[in-house]
């Protein structure tokens, strides 16, 4: 039990993060935004062989774990369930595509490997983007910045709300199996004939819960727009720290920027 | 600002088909009244409530308020003057923090950053949870969610205040604390509630809801001091009445 609950807070914790008062927290959301998806796009381009290339867009989520103060450690943790899937969707590569295409003191490395470590680090990268984007902007943000761009309400208000319902759902969830585990002392685990109707009384009572969180919504003068805190100012250099970013991001993109930098040493 | 009141006329209400859960129900609400709607479960009471601020305009009858009827046209500046706090507070809260919550519904009603601050603090000292402005929700205790969920209502300073059940999940202490709360806010208020005792300590009048009709309604004395009347719709003397 007390492991879900772990995985609850773990969550709702992130979304404390978002909130803290540091100067990429300020940025505004679309900017955030645009360079997240702009950085996976980028991401995603190479060429399923050019791991070289890829690896320099490792500057990206390093320079922003240094301006957010954000933990690796945590990171990490956070992610441990969702980066192993990750790594295992190239697992196979490597028994399919076995022609050798480079070597490393005398052992040939087939394209297979390269290819499966290249995808392994797209995804872990792309995962990365993600995680930044949330642990500095919070969801009422990003809603604002999509609003901002003509994203329609309708879409903009499901996208928040689906948010929210996923807390509902995880403490209604966690409300059940403990009424359930109280009753059913020394089981482990739901007895396989509960569960039917433990979900079915799970999706009823978190239908009610995300009915009243609207309604709560609602009743204080939501109507489809949303209002995030208003900065003072703009936040210093954030315009440079987007045009930076498209731009080394792009650089990045073109040249393997560690063999460049290697090049000259040489 | 006009004379605050609520006129509610005939109103009907069913849930579902031939099921009529409110039953011809008629009253004046007026500014400084504070009205309990008192009644065993499944009264109509928190029914009553959810349609005064329009949560469902499908009634019979009309509502108005300060002469306004609640259509959907009017229904959001209807809601403007109307803070409902909910019975379960876990529900109206859905920010991270208090302060995000409680700055929701000025920033939704466009205030400048400068004013919502401001009320953020009016509200959070009204209810004196000063302390708990940055805490995130989800550890919060369940009279701390109360109390926060009231302010969440009070930042948008209403001038109308419906309370569904205030008292349920409340110790004591905090108990005696919301009522002292409610007692400071001198609009009109309605508290839906099967406590007497805190409905005796905290309002004027009463309406004495059974099977969504309203059987009685009078001075809180007048009411709530009659054991005949109340034992006849399944309540039963406010506790505080037997200790004297
Ligand atoms: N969502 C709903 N759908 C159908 N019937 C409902 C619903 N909510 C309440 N009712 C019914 O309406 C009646 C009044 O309920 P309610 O207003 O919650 O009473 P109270 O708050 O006085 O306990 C009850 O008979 C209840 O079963
Ligand atoms: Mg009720």
């Amino acid at each position: 039990m007390s492991k879900f609950n772990q995985a609850i807070y773990e969550i709702q914790n992130l979304d404390t993060i978002s909130k803290e008062d540091k100067w990429v927290n300020h940025i505004h959301p679309l900017i955030k935004l645009f360079l997240t998806v702009y950085y996976i796009g980028l991401v995603v381009s190479f060429q399923k062989y050019d791991l070289e290339g890829l690896c320099g867009m490792c500057i990206y989520p390093i320079f922003v774990f240094i301006i957010g103060e954000l933990s690796w450690k945590e990171a990490i943790y956070r992610l441990r369930i969702v980066l192993p899937l990750v790594c295992i969707v190239g697992i196979l590569n490597p028994f399919f595509d076995t022609n050798s295409i480079a070597e490393i003191g005398g052992i040939a490395i087939s394209g297979g490997v390269v290819s499966m470590v290249t995808l392994m680090i797209k995804g872990i990268f792309c995962i990365l983007a993600g995680y930044l984007l949330i642990a500095t902007t919070s969801i009422e943000e990003i809603c604002y910045g999509l609003r901002k761009i003509h994203i329609p309400k309708i879409m903009v208000t499901q996208i928040l709300l689906i948010y929210r319902y996923i807390f509902l759902l995880l403490w209604e969830t966690k409300r059940i199996t403990q009424a359930y585990a109280l009753r059913a002392p020394g089981q482990k685990g739901i007895h396989i004939k509960a569960w039917g109707p433990l979900v079915g009384q799970l999706l009823l009572r978190s239908m009610d819960r995300a009915q009243e969180v609207y309604e709560s919504m609602c009743i204080r003068g939501f109507q489809g727009e949303f209002f995030i805190r208003k900065r003072n100012e703009k936040v210093k250099g954030e315009f440079i720290y987007f045009i930076a970013f498209l731009i080394i991001l792009l650089i990045c993109r073109i040249y393997p920027i560690f063999e460049v930098i290697g090049g000259f040493f040489l | 600002m006009s004379h605050i009141h609520i006129d509610v006329e005939n109103l009907i209400y069913a849930y579902e088909k031939d099921h009529q859960v409110l039953k011809d129900i008629s009253f004046f609400a007026e500014e400084h009244d504070a009205i309990g709607v008192v009644g065993a479960n499944g009264a109509g009471k928190s029914t009553l409530l959810k349609l005064l601020v329009g949560l469902d305009l499908n009634f019979k009858g009309s509502i108005r308020v300060e002469e306004i009827p609640l259509e959907k046209e009017t229904l959001g500046k209807i809601r403007e003057r109307m803070g409902y706090v909910f019975q379960d507070s876990e529900a109206q809260l859905f920010m991270t923090t208090v302060e995000e919550d409680v700055a929701f519904a000025p920033r939704n009603y466009g205030l400048s950053e400068g004013e919502v601050e401001k009320r953020v603090t009016y509200a959070l000292e009204k209810v004196h949870i000063e302390h708990l402005r940055k805490k995130p929700i989800y550890k919060m205790s369940g009279g701390e969610k109360k109390l926060a969920s009231i302010a969440t209502i009070l930042s948008m300073t209403p001038d109308i205040i419906l309370m569904d059940e205030p008292s349920v999940a409340l110790d004591p202490k905090n108990r005696r604390n919301l009522i002292n709360i409610l007692n400071e806010f001198d609009h009109l208020k309605i508290i839906a509630s099967h406590d007497l005792d805190f409905i005796m300590d905290t309002c004027n009048r009463v309406i004495l809801l059974d099977g969504g009709e309203i059987v009685e309604s009078g001075s809180t004395d007048e009411i709530l001091k009659n054991e005949e009347l109340l034992e006849m719709h399944g309540l039963e003397l406010p506790l505080s009445l037997y200790r004297k």
